[in-house]
């Protein structure tokens, strides 16, 4: 990959979306981290609409479930099922361990499904290894196809 | 009981004395007047209607619901008897006697089985007041019953309900207080990670300390979500295999037992009729406990198990360091603990989820007073009603 991995968070909790940003402060991708905070943010953001017409297509998009306006399964069930944007990785990032929400996100097509873990030590680790597999393991869908 | 029912016959003996509402179902004049006068003559104060037709019967009792009828078994095109099935059809609750001449044994056996409190003969009417007392005392008794029996339903139903309440309390309460919680921790940790040695000694040590205290508040979280988890999740009830389940608990357990040189021994065990998860957590937290209590003697562990009535009695037993019997009953209450977290680290939440998951399944736990050292675990679980023949000789 040349190109500046592109990775979009969607959460609505800045707390953790800075601890995502520290978790990457020092990755060897420097990936462009955009965040959006609701639901139909998210989908706005991912269709380029209003203010995001410029935004670069995600490589990877974290997804919490709990979000205002529109939950992530729906957002992750938009995605899925939009041939334009079905390709892109999603990782559920969220604090649920429910069984039917884990279930239900793999149903709709989820990528993978990480718990947030409840100290720093092991939430770093967690973004990190997302990013690291991701970015370094993975072969992903090409560019703008 | 029996103070109620004493009260009540008081009551209504002097009650009768006073009013009794009446529907005669007779077409003998003469047969009607000689019943009332003796009513009246026993101390009744009588007033009453006369019906001799099912439509006319139908129509009084709707209107006047009398305490108790009276019905002649032959009255020409009708029979006494049949206004046991129009009262029935009715959702009527009232005392029918049959007062009649000669009734054959048969008939009067068929009249009480249709429904009818008593019969009397026309020629021993001396004791139609006696029996009128006795039915209408049946009656109050039964009504007493019935409203004992709805309230006990009803108290019942208050408590499944203020359980659920409660449990779907400490539920959102501890998933919602998760996630504040989660924020704590990490910026605490980060906080410290990132200026240490920054600031002075004292807030190194400050950091610490705020750090620990929202680390273990979040593992108080966690145990009161499992612990509201069991009367939420499972009861997905089925036959469980108690070899296999142990067998995995072992499993799960094997560096532990590794570590101690612990020697855990089982018995065939039987298969329960509950929830598997369920079933291997008390497994798992009855033999964890004996393997973290250990004395100074490597932990044996013995899991045996008999059948009482419908139930299987299970038995852990170990050599530890055992539970003083004043603490027997304490050591179920959640996050009751009896020693420091520096002895034995944990949250007392193990046991107090163990009496949880056997109760709800209609079991019980208790520790069995013993000479010398160790405990004694027992705990019941449902056999499979159909074990029972096999099982039992």
């Amino acid at each position: 990959m040349t190109a500046v991995p592109q990775l979009l968070v969607v959460d609505d909790n800045p707390a953790d979306v800075m601890l995502v940003r520290e978790a990457l402060a020092g990755s060897a991708h420097h990936p462009e981290i955009s965040n959006v905070e609701d639901g139909e943010e998210a989908w706005t953001f991912l269709n380029r609409g209003k203010k995001y017409m410029n935004a670069l297509r995600p490589d990877l998009i974290i997804l919490d479930l709990n979000l205002p306006k529109k939950h992530g399964q729906a957002v992750l069930a938009d995605i899925k099922s939009t041939p334009d944007l079905c390709r892109i990785p999603v990782v559920i990032f969220s604090t649920s361990q429910a069984r039917q929400d884990i279930v239900r996100s793999y149903e709709l097509g989820a990528n993978c499904y990480v718990s947030k873990p409840g100290n720093l030590t092991d939430f770093f680790s967690a973004i990190q290894s997302i990013e690291k597999f991701w970015f370094n393991f993975v072969n992903l869908p090409p560019r703008g196809e | 009981m029996s103070s109620a029912a004493t009260r009540l016959e008081r009551r209504d003996s002097t009650k009768f004395k006073t009013k009794l509402q009446l529907l005669l179902v007779e077409d003998n004049a003469d047969d009607a007047a000689l019943l009332l006068h003796g009513l009246r003559k026993a101390g009744f104060e009588v007033s009453n209607s006369l019906v001799c037709t099912a439509a006319d019967f139908r129509r009084h009792v709707k209107d006047e619901l009398p305490d108790i009828i009276l019905a002649d078994y032959n009255l020409g095109e009708w029979r006494g008897v049949e206004t046991l099935e129009i009262l029935r059809s009715e959702g009527l609750d009232i005392p029918v006697i049959m007062v009649t001449g000669a009734l054959g044994d048969v008939a009067a056996v068929k009249c009480i089985k249709d429904g009818a409190t008593d019969y009397v003969l026309k020629d021993g009417l001396a004791r139609l007041p006696e029996a009128i007392r006795r039915a209408l005392l049946d009656k109050q008794e039964r009504a007493l019953r019935h409203q004992v029996e709805d309230d006990l339903a009803r108290k019942v139903d208050e408590l499944a309900r203020s359980n659920a309440d409660l449990e779907q309390f400490a539920y959102v309460a501890s998933h919602d207080l998760q996630e504040p919680l989660r924020m704590v921790v990490a910026y605490t940790q980060l906080l410290s990670e990132r200026y240490r040695g920054k600031l002075d000694e004292n807030a190194d040590k400050f950091l610490g300390y705020a750090s620990e205290g929202a680390m273990r508040m979040q593992v108080l979280i966690k145990d009161l979500l499992a612990f509201s988890r069991v009367g939420r999740n499972g009861g997905a009830s089925g036959a469980v295999d108690c070899n296999a389940v142990v067998d995995e608990v072992l499993q799960a357990l094997a560096s532990a037992i590794q570590e101690s040189g612990a020697v855990v021994t089982h018995a065939e065990l039987p298969a329960v009729w509950a929830d598997r998860t369920q079933v291997a957590q008390v497994f798992q937290n009855l033999i964890g406990n004996a393997l973290k209590f250990r004395g100074k003697e490597p932990p044996s562990i013995s899991v045996q198990v008999e059948k009482a009535d419908q139930q299987w009695l299970f038995d852990v037993t170990d050599n530890g360091i055992g539970i003083a019997p004043e603490s027997a009953e304490n050591v179920f209450v959640i996050f009751q603990r009896l020693h420091t977290r520096t002895d034995y680290p944990g949250n007392g939440i193990g046991l107090a989820i163990c009496k949880k998951i056997v109760e709800r399944y209609g079991g019980r736990i208790w520790i069995e007073p013993r000479a010398g050292s160790g405990t004694t675990f027992k705990f019941t679980l449902p056999a499979r009603a159909d074990d029972r023949i096999e099982v039992q000789p």
